[in-house]
């Protein structure tokens, strides 16, 4: 598809909730991972562009779960049945494995480089980045890319369906007056293949294959009538994989705001973000508690992976942590940067955004619209939605 | 005695450019291949090196500037060639023209918001006008879509590559030289006091991008008539890693850094094409003498104040202790049948090499090899004082 498509061609706008509901769910994952890039830019004034690495390990834990489990690559018997705490283990599994990877690489690429400039930090991140990728492809499952079973999610088949718009009376009577006929005409075929003393329905004398033609018209008629009243109504449908993912999402934010917000190491966390020489002369331990930051903040990202792994089943390579990572990263710059509420609302905003380009038609520029948004954003408003762009002193 | 010794410079490079030319004749087409892609990749270096290591505009998306040029004189090639009348070198030289001017416009675009960024923003801005350009380039029609578009007609020539690659090194450091170049330095030093000191800061960041990314629109259409087959998949995010690698590697903000670090960050890898597979016991020894060489180094660095020969022969020493730990544990864990029997291709160990080469080089070299230090006869008879001044 090139540019020239026009805007809204084959939009039917009778999705949009739809498509803003998986825009939301969607989002929760980008708010998840968009919320380690705040916390450690928050502290270190660093973007870690490892964050992405780490969401792609804790991918792979969870896959080597799910393994363990007994939903390995070969075939899954039969009788093998899932229940949520085989979701749980995998999901606890994730963030513990994730929270030390995070810890690992603070402690030897970021912690030596704390007297460094800026950039020196920057490009070592890109390095550890590669590193994770390339040398994460040398012993990882990688080619082909490989799913979690979906037989590990109990909950596959299940679905939520919200109606918004009750499905219409007139097209419910029309498809019933449409079956009765089709049965009419059914039985009328019937006898006649009986009375014709034939076996099949292809055998017909010229009236017999008129009765035919008519069956055949009444049964188009009524599959055009079921499939009007089939989509006469308007409803969501969210699958409960899904539902549960945005959930444990919005339920690991909120406990990240009760320990950011109402804990001794969260008041610490807040005192480094906001001057880090002058919390360090007030007593804080600063290496720990930006230890502490980088595992939260790996934890959150190992939680998102798992589950964007499991209920949307995206099959994993080494460079799987790359599109999520960066786009939670501008979610994190769209919410304002160091900003822990802008960090979520960033994220559901780029989920929304992304769905929303697809349901327009341009599923092609699914990837760049992250970086159309980001350059818009610093262009007008550097300091993010929710942030305030600082004047830099001299 | 300037004319004379810039006229007989400016002879000897083009001189020693159809010299190489004519010595390439000699070698296969793989080797030919070699030569022209280290000229492209030198040209790529240096020219990023203006943006990140002279002006200090951290710009890491330097993949597009090229895949611009690249696009644009294959695009033409294709479409107008043989109606405009001219053929062979001038046509190329439209090209390159064309390209560049295409990647300038291209980088006049993300200088543009760069004025309002710094440090990891704008890196991250980079990145993604990369990104963009990359996804809109592989979604159109004309341009081949993922697949790739064939470049017709071919120009294969060493000494054109090598010709630009020192026109490129010329304008960079003749740059320097002038009242235009050092408002470049000013900026990299402090932007807020070169803006004190009358710098126009907005225009010394908008020309180094400007000329980074036209020299890079030359490399794309010299890549895309030398290959005669281009596609989104050569300019990918881990191209501009690579030659962000070559800058910080040679010494951010030194020109012939980038040059050395250029050929020989392209000329190394491209050897482990033809290498052995590595044995999973080779493979671990070599990684823990690397990290033990590295420590040892590390620590040099930080505790060691004595004299320079000291100094150098820690170095050794830790990079002779890291060797030979790395041969005697993959001798070792040889005996170890299992890991013996694991194998890695060498060429999937080319990236992983890229970024063990940045993250090493961050721990104990954050300036680069070569630091903002130029290679002139100078500077080497500065060194030697030096020496003789700590020996007295």
């Amino acid at each position: 598809m090139d540019l020239t498509h026009s805007l809204l061609g084959a939009v039917d706008f009778g999705l949009l909730p739809q498509q803003v509901v998986n825009g939301i769910l969607l989002g929760s994952i980008y708010a998840l991972i968009a919320l380690g890039y705040t916390m450690v830019y928050g502290v270190l004034r660093l973007i870690n562009f490892a964050h992405g690495e780490v969401f792609m390990l804790g991918a792979y834990v969870s896959l080597f779960v799910a393994w363990g489990l007994g939903f390995g690559p070969g075939p899954v018997s039969p009788d093998q049945t899932s229940n949520w705490v085989n979701l749980v283990i995998m999901l606890v599994a994730s963030m513990g494995v994730c929270a030390a990877v995070g810890m690992f690489i603070e402690f030897f690429a970021y912690r030596p480089m704390r007297n460094q400039p800026r950039i020196a930090s920057l490009i070592t991140a890109i390095g550890v980045s590669l590193l994770l990728q390339y040398a994460g492809a040398l012993f990882l499952p990688n080619s082909p890319p490989v799913p979690i079973r979906e037989e590990v999610n109990p909950y596959r088949a299940n679905v939520l369906d919200v109606p918004l718009k009750p499905k219409s009376a007139d097209l419910l009577a029309q498809t019933k007056q449409a079956q009765v006929a089709l049965d009419e005409a059914e039985r009328t075929l019937k006898d006649t293949v009986a009375a014709e003393g034939i076996k099949s329905e292809f055998d017909l004398s010229p009236e017999g294959k008129k009765v035919r033609d008519a069956r055949n018209a009444a049964r188009t008629k009524a599959t055009v009538t079921q499939n009007a009243y089939d989509q006469s109504g308007l409803s969501l449908r969210i699958p409960y994989g899904q539902l549960i993912m945005f959930l444990t999402s919005i339920g690991l934010m909120l406990i990240l705001r009760h320990v950011v917000m109402n804990t001794a190491p969260g008041r610490a966390m807040r005192a480094v973000s906001l001057d880090y020489d002058s919390a360090s002369l007030m007593g804080v331990n600063v290496g720990r508690i930006i230890t502490l930051t980088f595992a939260i903040g790996s934890a959150l990202a190992g939680a998102g992976a798992m589950m964007n792994a499991t209920f949307l089943g995206t099959p994993l390579t080494t460079f799987f942590g790359m599109q999520p990572g960066v786009k939670a990263f501008v979610a994190a710059v769209l919410g304002g940067i160091g900003n822990i509420p802008g960090a979520v609302l960033g994220g559901l905003l780029m989920g929304i955004a992304e769905t929303l380009v697809v349901w327009v038609g341009y599923g092609d520029y699914k990837d760049a619209i992250a970086f159309v948004i980001l350059i818009l954003v610093l262009l007008f408003r550097p300091g993010g939605l929710l942030g305030s762009a600082k004047v830099e002193k001299v | 005695m300037y004319w004379p010794v810039r006229l007989a410079s400016i002879l000897a490079a083009v001189g020693g450019c159809f010299l190489l030319d004519a010595l390439a004749r000699g070698v296969d087409d793989y080797a030919r291949r070699l030569i022209v892609l280290a000229g492209i990749w030198v040209i790529l270096s240096v020219s990023l090196n203006l943006i990140n290591g002279i002006t200090g505009q951290f710009s890491i998306g330097h993949a597009a500037f090229w895949q611009v040029g690249a696009y644009t004189a294959g695009y033409l090639s294709v479409t107008f060639h043989g109606k405009w009348g001219i053929d062979g070198l001038p046509w190329m030289i439209l090209m390159m023209a064309l390209g560049a001017l295409m990647a300038a416009v291209a980088g006049l675009i993300v200088g543009l918001p760069s004025l309002r960024l710094r440090g990891d923003y704008l890196a991250i801005v980079t990145l993604g006008f990369g990104e963009i350009i990359r996804i809109v380039v592989q979604n159109q029609k004309p341009l081949g879509e993922a697949y790739g578009m064939n470049v017709q007609p071919k120009f294969q020539t060493v000494w054109l590559v090598w010709l630009m690659a020192i026109v490129c090194i010329a304008v960079c450091r003749n740059l320097l030289r002038t009242a235009h170049g050092l408002p470049f330095l000013a900026v990299r030093e402090d932007e807020v006091a070169a803006g004190a000191m009358g710098v126009n800061v907005t225009q010394v960041k908008v020309t180094a991008f400007l000329i980074g990314s036209a020299f890079a629109g030359v490399a794309g259409a010299l890549l895309a008539h030398y290959e005669g087959f281009i596609s989104p998949q050569m300019f990918k995010m881990e191209q501009s890693f690579i030659i962000l690698t070559m800058v910080v590697l040679g010494g951010t903000g030194s020109i012939t850094g980038a040059t050395i670090a250029a050929v020989a960050l392209f000329y190394l890898p491209e050897r482990l094409r033809d290498a052995p597979p590595v044995t999973g016991a080779a493979l671990l020894g070599g990684l823990i003498g690397t990290i033990v060489a590295v420590v040892l180094v590390k620590r040099t660095v930080d505790r060691f104040h004595g004299p320079k020969i000291g100094a150098a022969t820690r170095y050794i020493g830790s990079v002779v202790a890291g060797i030979v730990l790395s041969l005697a544990l993959g001798a070792g864990f040889g005996m170890i049948p299992k890991l013996a029997s694991q194998s890695f291709e060498a060429e999937k160990l080319r990236m992983v090499i890229f970024a063990g080469v940045l993250i090493i080089l961050m721990l104990i070299r954050p300036q680069g090899i070569l630091g903002t230090n130029e290679f002139s006869l100078d500077w080497v008879k500065s060194l030697l004082r030096k020496r003789k001044a700590v020996e007295a």
